[in-house]
């Protein structure tokens, strides 16, 4: 609490252009850093779908029939082979063939560095948020302050 | 006074050349900025690819896309080929680091000079 308190006498020594600009790009900072909460938050809720389709699939018999996407419209009928064996995209074009349990494993382990991730940036964001919302209230209060003075 | 008045428009020219390099010295900067930003990117990915790698038996089957086509890796070669992808990534990077410090250094003279030649600009209009 003490060191959020402390910027404000230090806002108050600089000048209006000084508190402007820096405003302006603790603004634009936040917008940055909400953007990658935002496809953080997109990435994780693409982990839980594939976390529960693979729990789904975990249920689901041998040889059972299902229709298989070709392309968005085009689904073919098929029966599901081994459902214990999966195929993880695990990046630059590498794709490791796992068991179910180590697929869920994965999906678990790629949700919970996101969950910390985000944490993390969440932090760093409100921290920037507070320093762009103490320098518009200073600013303001300076204007004014000039535009009673003259 | 067509003597002052001549010389500073020299200066003026001076300092439009000196501006216009400033203004390339920080575009530069900007593209450095862009590139080491997605180099780094994939310096993370390729992490990440390594660890789970790492994670796997010697039996586990590997496949890398290649195209439109899943081929089989052998778990060795793809260890092989991630590291070497991050080690080639982790020294493009610190390459662009060292431009970055150069143009950094380049940006920062620029503005002294542009600085030094205001000074004389105004001086200049003073004395006329």
């Amino acid at each position: 609490m003490a060191s959020r308190a402390t910027i404000i006498p230090e806002l108050e020594k600089m000048s209006v252009e000084q508190l402007k600009s820096i405003k302006e790009q603790s603004d634009m900072e936040v917008n940055l850093l909400q953007d990658s909460l935002n496809n953080i938050r997109t990435a994780t809720n693409r982990l839980d779908l594939a976390s529960i389709a693979l729990r789904d699939l975990s249920l689901r018999p041998q040889g059972k029939k299902m229709l298989v996407p070709l392309t968005a419209s085009l689904y073919v009928p098929g029966t599901l082979d081994d459902a214990e064996k999966v195929l993880v995209d695990v990046g630059t074009g590498y794709f490791i063939e796992k068991t179910m349990e180590e697929g869920k494993n994965y999906c678990e382990r790629k949700i919970n560095l996101l969950k910390s991730n985000y944490d993390q940036l969440l932090e760093v964001t409100s921290k920037k948020k507070h320093i762009a919302d103490e320098a518009g209230i200073v600013l303001q209060a300076k204007m004014k302050q000039l535009a009673s003075a003259s | 006074m067509a003597a002052s008045s001549s010389s500073s428009r020299e200066l003026q020219k001076e300092l439009e050349a000196k501006a216009n390099d400033l203004s390339k010295i920080q575009k530069d900067i900007s593209k450095n900025h862009q590139v080491r930003k997605k180099y780094t990117i994939q310096l993370g990915e390729n992490e990440l690819v390594l660890k789970e790698l790492d994670l796997l038996n010697e039996d586990a089957n590997v496949y890398k896309l290649i195209g439109p086509v899943l081929v089989k890796q052998d778990l060795a070669e793809a260890n092989a080929n991630v590291r070497k992808r991050i080690e080639y990534i982790s020294a493009e990077l610190k390459r662009l680091d060292s431009t970055l410090q150069d143009l950094e250094e380049k940006q920062n003279s620029k503005k002294e000079a542009i600085f030094k030649l205001q000074q004389r600009i105004q001086a200049g209009k003073a004395k006329a």
